[in-house]
């Protein structure tokens, strides 16, 4: 069983080499042996000048992310994972400050993983966007 | 290809098409063309840059979801008989095959149906030089939402 700091330095890793983790603001930190990650707000991130909010895409894009990473610190560096499909419900309505996620492997199997992730802004029990992603996990992916 | 949209709407298109263009920096990098803009339909060719690619260097599937979401979006407001904010209720994405940046993408969304205040949507993006699907996807929107800061959007 891997530790959580274990698990840090992995997803840090994983996502150090991402442009796209570089475009999101993407960083990742432990709270009670849990990786949190968060999303530092950027004007670029805006999807309607009118109404000062995230864009849903960014925030798709910043669980996918999210989900990614804890799959790779579950399975290691070496393992090659690709996104099947997402999901996502936009549960509220976002605003224009930072985001944080929790990502939950629901199962990770030899071929395939199915991870949930969760995004909110200024409290955890009102979640502003809840997601499910289907990921190929192996060579083939 | 533009007639048959309330000119309210097509106004504030031509608004949105500006900013879009001009002064957001996400847009901009993207590139939007639009190839067309009917009623209930919205088809642009966008670039992908290689500021959104994964740590393999092929594009992250998380740009495809930006750009469906913001055509299938474009494409509820052709439908609208008058200008009305609206905001995503779900949207679901297949990733059909990876995308390598540099190119260009077709995204082809219809809002099929306005059923009272939700609009359906499904679409898919297509590599522009091979005419390959690289992902395809459906959402619903809700129409006439309070915007943010008021707690909830829907």
């Amino acid at each position: 069983m891997t530790t959580a700091r274990e698990r840090l330095a992995r997803v840090r890793a994983s996502a150090g080499a991402s442009p796209m983790a570089r475009w999101l603001g993407f960083s990742a930190a432990l709270e009670s042996d849990e990786i949190i990650y968060n999303l530092a707000f950027d004007d670029k991130h805006i999807g309607n000048a009118m109404i000062r909010a995230l864009h849903g895409g960014a925030i798709a894009a910043f669980l996918e992310l999210s989900a990614q990473c804890a799959l790779q610190a579950h399975l290691g560096e070496n393992a090659s994972i690709a996104t099947v499909n997402i999901d996502i419900d936009y549960l509220r309505s976002s605003h224009a400050e930072d985001m944080k996620a929790r990502a939950v492997i629901l199962r990770a199997g030899r071929r395939m993983a199915f991870v949930e992730a969760t995004g909110w802004q200024q409290d955890e029990a009102k979640p502003v966007a809840k997601a499910r992603f289907r990921m190929r996990i192996g060579e083939d992916a | 290809m533009t007639a048959d949209i309330n000119p309210a709407i097509g106004a504030m298109l031509n608004n949105a098409r500006d900013w879009l263009l001009h002064e957001h920096s996400l847009f901009k990098t993207l590139d939007l063309k639009p190839l067309l803009i009917g009623k209930g339909k919205a088809t642009f060719s966008v670039y992908l840059p290689d500021d959104f690619t994964d740590a393999s260097g092929k594009i992250h599937g998380g740009l495809l979801t930006i750009i469906m979401d913001s055509i299938f979006g474009l494409s509820v407001f052709t439908a609208l008989e008058e200008l009305k904010p609206i905001a995503t209720i779900n949207l679901r994405t297949d990733y059909l095959q990876t995308a390598a940046a540099g190119g260009r993408v077709i995204c082809a969304a219809e809002c099929r149906t306005l059923r009272g205040d939700v609009a359906y949507v499904f679409g898919e993006l297509t590599d522009e030089s091979t005419g390959a699907a690289l992902a395809a996807g459906s959402g619903a929107f809700m129409v006439g939402t309070r915007g943010a800061g008021k707690g909830s959007r829907l």
